[in-house]
């Protein structure tokens, strides 16, 4: 719940940021787009949400392979054992 | 069904055999003398890109010969046969029939590979295995490239002969007990990329044909000189292969769907959304092709239609994450070496999707276009998930192929190398791009944070090197004295190896 | 067979539901950025990029024509139009992110606005043979005089 609340949080100043820069965005003689700093800008923020989701996803899969590995002392058996079949 | 090791045929028998499994042994051994062959090829090239400078290759022609015929070997000579060899096995067993709906045919799709190979590693062209026009057409060395056309043709129709083999197999010779919804996800598999496979495949065998009259002077397809237009061979080319990646993913993603819940010890969380996601995947994978042109020059509104057809295939393979994570929870999991590669996949899987996500994003292209981030992207989809995966099955279907247990101690090293090795070539060839180092380059200036990349990447292709002498003594060495596995439960991990009714069949 | 176990499958919707609404996100940026950047400022100046086997040449709106090497003034717009006079190249200066495929019998347009004065290298990013691993020049940017 928190890292769904944490997210849309950082969400949502990715998104206004951008937008307020838009307005400053008018082309003016000597105020000219610079393409590097609007793409690596661009870059940076997909990163760091692509990074946020990695370690989520990441996190759970590595606490998945610790917490039901076989040899865990909490392992118990699934369901599914007992008839033999999965 | 044990490999005659223990009771020889003689080769000739294997050889001119149309049963399915003796169509899919031929499969395989050829996929992996492929993958040996275009692998050296592989650590060649990293060890030339250890320093500037020419190192062990002589000149850039040699160079880009042989990251051609790298590439071209390891989709249409590795990949590609590899699931079919899987295919030929099992599509058979998993819909409850006694052989593929064609057997001559199949054997046939199987024989036009030798030839396919030949032409290409006698050729050695030199274009890239994309062999974009117009360098194709006036100044790639011929006749390497005349013979790389002709071999793709020729394994073109292989695949497509292989494609309808499985989907008449699958649709129309299942057992009439069996519905369509419960066959395995892994013949869901190989049912969904099959199709995508007779719908893809077409175009580029006309564009192949187009390649080489061009090539003789007779046409001006692509040849702006005789009125001609580059840019057709590309969206051409492409709408085969941005397909094609999907052809060569899924069946890959199939075989973690036998191993995960297998090794799990719980059926997959959700059959129906490993199905609904396959289908979804090869129609929308068709709406994306032209975020591979972003740079030749299309329009805003051309550029954006297909950024959002890339971006709409996501959560397809988003579900079958989902499906494997949701799988392992709640499991007792046995982390035997087929489970092993098959998670290690999932984690690069994701990683190349994410990675493809930033790329997808138009402008974020002009960064990572035709740089080594593609290569590091792409290397995580094929190397990462698609070998990965296919080296998990491959420890999986040993003991059912030979009889006998692979070791298991130097099959968990594999994976551990392997993993090492990917990431480290694979993650940092990522940054080697943003840093702009172009892709299919012989030689690089003397940029100290190029160079150590470049160092970083080959160690890890070093060792990969290490890690696939390891596989090749572990997988002959077992199969002529590994210990005699039990048939039943190879692992010890209860529930059924395969499935059940195949020791009934007379056929097997 | 495979058994599938009955469960409900909501939290599997709620995952496809966030995974979409980032795609849309990136779509979103990604078009308004492309949308910023494609924009050409009315008094670009035009320079013409001519990419062949394998060396770059351009041509200045007065008429100056450079071999491998291109001067420029910072802080000028300038937008380059593209062509190759054999194979596919692609022009790029990697530390403005300017980057478009030389197609002959096509011009294809990029604009910047060289900020920095400075030594930039300039490279080939599409394959064209022999020599494509150097098909180099160098852009010079120099204080407006």
């Amino acid at each position: 719940m928190k890292k769904i609340v944490g997210l849309s949080c950082m969400l949502t100043i990715l998104l206004v940021l951008p937008t307020i820069q838009y307005v400053f965005a008018q082309d003016a003689p000597g105020e000219y787009l610079d393409r590097r700093v609007e793409i690596w800008n661009l870059f940076f923020r997909m990163m760091t949400v692509a990074f946020v989701i990695g370690a989520i996803v990441s996190g759970t899969l590595i606490w998945l392979v610790w917490r039901f590995r076989e040899s865990n002392p909490k392992a118990k058996p699934t369901k599914y054992e007992e008839a033999g079949e999965w | 069904m044990v490999l005659e090791i223990q009771k020889p045929r003689p080769i000739w028998q294997i050889m001119f055999s149309t049963h399915h499994t003796d169509v899919g042994l031929l499969y395989l051994i050829t996929s992996l003398a492929a993958l040996f062959m275009g692998g050296a090829l592989a650590l060649a090239i990293r060890l030339e890109l250890f320093f500037p400078g020419a190192q062990i290759i002589a000149d850039s022609m040699t160079f880009n010969r042989m990251f051609t015929v790298h590439g071209t070997t390891l989709i249409f000579l590795f990949i590609l046969p590899f699931a079919s060899a899987i295919g030929n096995y099992l599509i058979p067993i998993m819909v409850r029939y006694k052989d593929m709906a064609y057997p001559k045919l199949n054997a046939i799709a199987f024989w036009m590979i030798p030839p396919g190979f030949a032409l290409i590693w006698l050729g050695f062209a030199d274009f890239t295995w994309n062999a974009y026009a117009p360098y194709s057409i006036i100044s790639a060395p011929g006749p390497a490239a005349d013979m790389w056309i002709f071999g793709l043709k020729i394994l073109g129709v292989s695949s497509i002969l292989g494609a309808i083999n499985f989907i008449v197999t699958i649709l129309k010779c299942k057992h009439p007990d069996l519905p369509l919804s419960k066959i395995p996800l892994l013949a869901w598999a190989y049912l969904t990329s099959s199709l995508i496979m007779i719908v893809a495949m077409p175009t580029f065998a006309a564009a192949l044909l187009m390649l080489l009259t061009d090539r003789l002077a007779v046409s001006g397809f692509f040849n702006p000189a005789m009125g001609g237009d580059p840019i057709a061979y590309q969206h051409l080319f492409w709408f085969t292969f941005h397909p094609e990646v999907y052809v060569l993913v899924i069946p890959a993603i199939g075989f973690m769907y036998e191993i995960i819940p297998r090794f799990s010890r719980k059926p997959i969380f959700s059959h129906s959304s490993g199905v609904a996601a396959f289908i979804l995947l090869s129609i929308v994978g068709f709406a994306s092709w032209a975020h591979h042109m972003y740079a030749s020059g299309m329009s805003f509104t051309e550029k954006t239609v297909f950024m959002v057809g890339t971006l709409a295939a996501v959560p397809a393979s988003a579900m079958h994450v989902f499906n494997f994570l949701a799988t392992m929870w709640g499991g007792r999991i046995r982390f035997a070496t087929p489970m092993m590669w098959s998670v290690g996949g999932i984690a690069l899987f994701f990683s190349a999707g994410a990675g493809g996500v930033v790329n997808s994003a138009m402008p974020l292209d002009f960064v990572t276009h035709d740089s080594y981030w593609v290569v590091g992207h792409f290397h995580l989809f094929v190397m990462g998930t698609i070998a990965f995966g296919s080296f998990g099955f491959l420890y999986y279907i040993f003991p059912y192929v030979t009889g006998r247990m692979y070791n298991e101690k130097w099959g968990n090293i594999h994976f551990i190398t392997s993993f090492i090795g990917a990431v480290m070539i694979f993650f940092t060839q990522h940054v080697l791009g943003l840093y702009g180092m172009p892709r299919r380059i012989f030689d690089y200036p003397p940029f100290p944070e190029w160079i150590a990349m470049n160092q970083f990447a080959s160690i890890g292709g070093m060792l990969l090197g290490v890690s696939a002498a390891i596989f090749l003594a572990n997988m002959i060495y077992s199969s002529a004295k590994g210990k005699e596995a039990n048939m039943d439960d190879p692992w010890g991990i209860g529930g059924k190896y395969y499935y059940p009714y195949q020791q009934k069949n007379p056929h097997h | 067979m495979v058994k599938v176990s009955g469960h409900s499958t909501w939290p599997e919707w709620i995952y496809i539901g966030v995974v979409v609404a980032l795609l849309v996100w990136v779509g979103a940026e990604a078009w308004n950025v492309e949308r910023l950047i494609e924009h050409v400022p009315a008094d670009a100046q035009i320079i013409k990029v001519t990419g062949q086997q394998w060396f770059w040449t351009f041509e200045h709106a007065d008429g100056t024509k450079e071999i491998g090497e291109l001067h420029l003034q910072k802080g000028k717009p300038y937008k380059f139009e593209i062509t190759s006079k054999d194979v596919i190249h692609s022009f790029n200066i990697p530390d403005y992110v300017v980057l478009q495929d030389a197609v002959p019998g096509r011009i294809n347009t990029v604009w910047f606005v060289p900020k920095d004065t400075g030594e930039f290298p300039i490279q080939c990013r599409e394959y064209c043979g022999l020599i494509h691993y150097n098909m180099r020049g160098t852009l010079y940017v120099e204080d407006t005089a």
